[in-house]
């Protein structure tokens, strides 16, 4: 069974993988992404497995997130969107 | 000008026998023990098992630690671990900042696993995307690209894919730069991650891999013997540092041998038979690059495939290229151990023939049971390593198909 987490655990987890020595505590909405790490493939990465996990797509005409809260709030928009057929 | 002398300062590699270190490794190629086994793959829509070598308990998360395991194809796990353990066995600093060092890989056919993968999700999961990794996890010079940037190697940074001779002319190439001044120091080698599905349905469409089962499996590759019946599969890596002689003397390095010859030619007859002729020009070639006579030779790391054609074509080269002295010359294929990790056998044979050097002794090669009568002709060491032997120089051959051939010479420290 794969296991929901919330976006927040997603970054986390994600750090934990594939960053040396990760600073969860400064997972903050002001942080950006590359002083934590995240390059660009790497984002690519993390929202495949955001899509993966909640089965949810993410467009790819949306500007790129600078930063964590950026990132969180689009990751809430495409939850809390209408789900289309 | 004055060609500078090239030391090999440091030995790594993934050793297929398990956890063991170099020391591990080659003592157990002098008793002539395989490493081959009856080997089933566990990811493949059929039943698939067959006598291959398979570094099974090699752990990537271990060794590096998620965040690089999780960004590299396992053929550039390997060469990291590989190239950590040459390194380290060299004595240089982790991370060095320096431009006057690169790197010089080989690898045959580098992240098919990844590629592989990606096509099980694109047509059979009904999946619409891969890895955004995709691409620089399977590009071929990801491995080097690495090596360059955790060891902090500012040079040349290239890869050479040449089938089975790629990691061979990765160390001549390297050799060279060296000698010509360009560059003062080299983490040279190759990997290989062939145990994939589609890529041994591949190779058993050719017809070239040696069949066998759970008691028969370590026996499987036998070259020159007179039932051989083909190669052995193998993964895994083994990288060197080699250096300018007089660098490596300034800071105090262990030199275990030093390189003086490379051969590099080209066949030119056919894509996958071998010629005698492409193989001797490539073995003269490097004795004269290395200012050696024949009979300076006392020991020839075979290619050796274990292949009914194969093997007979290369002992036919050996003894025109060395005449008289062929019969004296003690010649062995440690294939029959540790398997054929294509790209990477290569760097795997340059460290055997390196240690051969700096331990004064031959290795063996191994499940010979009579030696076949059209691979006769040259001092053939079987089953069991030879101790206490001079031995001044020696070559490694490493013929690929696509006829390209590349020859290493290399000499002894106290010759």
């Amino acid at each position: 069974m794969i296991m929901i987490m919330n976006d927040l655990e997603l970054i986390q987890n994600f750090l934990k993988d594939r960053v040396e020595s990760p600073a969860l505590d400064k997972i903050v909405p002001e942080a950006t992404l590359t002083e934590l790490g995240i390059d660009s493939l790497m984002l690519v990465e993390l929202i495949f497995e955001f899509e993966d996990q909640t089965g949810l797509s993410v467009p790819t005409d949306i500007p790129p997130p600078t930063t964590v809260g950026e990132l969180l709030q689009q990751l809430k928009d495409i939850r809390n969107q209408p789900a289309t057929k | 000008m004055k060609k500078r002398r090239v030391a090999i300062t440091g030995l790594g590699l993934v050793n297929p026998y398990g956890e063991g270190d170099v020391g591990d490794f080659f003592s157990r190629i002098m008793r002539g023990e395989s490493a081959v086994r009856y080997h089933t793959l566990n990811d493949s829509p059929r039943p698939l098992a067959l006598p291959l070598v398979a570094c099974s308990h090699f752990n990537p998360i271990a060794v590096l630690g998620p965040p690089l395991a999780n960004a590299m194809d396992r053929f550039s796990h390997f060469a990291m671990a590989s190239a950590f353990s040459a390194w380290q066995d060299s004595g240089l600093e982790k991370h060095c900042n320096r431009d006057d060092y690169g790197v010089s890989w080989g690898t045959g056919s580098g992240g098919s696993l990844t590629i592989e993968r990606g096509y099980q999700k694109l047509y059979f999961e009904n999946k619409e995307k891969v890895s955004p990794l995709s691409v620089v996890l399977a590009m071929n010079n990801s491995a080097a690209s690495h090596i360059a940037m955790q060891l902090g190697l500012g040079g040349p940074c290239n890869t050479s894919t040449v089938a089975c001779a790629s990691s061979s002319i990765a160390i001549g190439e390297a050799f060279r730069r060296i000698r010509e001044g360009s560059v003062n120091l080299m983490l040279v080698g190759g990997s290989e991650a062939p145990l994939s599905y589609g890529v041994i349905r591949a190779w058993q469409a050719m017809r070239v891999l040696s069949e066998g089962d759970a008691t028969t499996a370590y026996r499987a590759c036998r070259p020159f013997s007179e039932n051989r019946a083909g190669l052995t599969l193998a993964e895994g890596a083994a990288a060197l540092v080699i250096e300018d002689w007089e660098h490596a003397v300034a800071r105090g390095a262990r030199i275990y041998a030093e390189i003086v010859g490379y051969g590099n030619t080209c066949d030119r007859t056919h894509i996958a038979r071998p010629d005698s002729c492409g193989q001797v020009r490539s073995i003269a070639a490097a004795l004269a690059d290395g200012g050696l006579h024949a009979d300076e030779i006392d020991y020839v790391n075979a290619h050796g495939t274990s292949t009914v054609e194969g093997d007979a074509i290369e002992i036919r080269s050996i003894k025109t290229a060395f005449g008289e002295h062929a019969s004296k010359l003690a010649v062995s294929a440690t294939k029959s151990m540790h398997g054929h990790s294509l790209g990477a056998s290569g760097a795997m044979e340059a460290l055997i023939t390196t240690l051969a050097l700096y331990r004064q002794v031959i290795p063996p090669t191994a499940n010979v049971t009579e030696i076949s009568a059209d691979c006769k002709g040259v001092d053939h060491v079987i089953n069991q390593g030879r101790t206490n032997v001079p031995v001044r120089a020696a070559l490694s051959n490493s013929f690929a198909f696509g006829g390209s051939n590349a020859v290493l010479a290399f000499r002894s420290v106290s010759s």
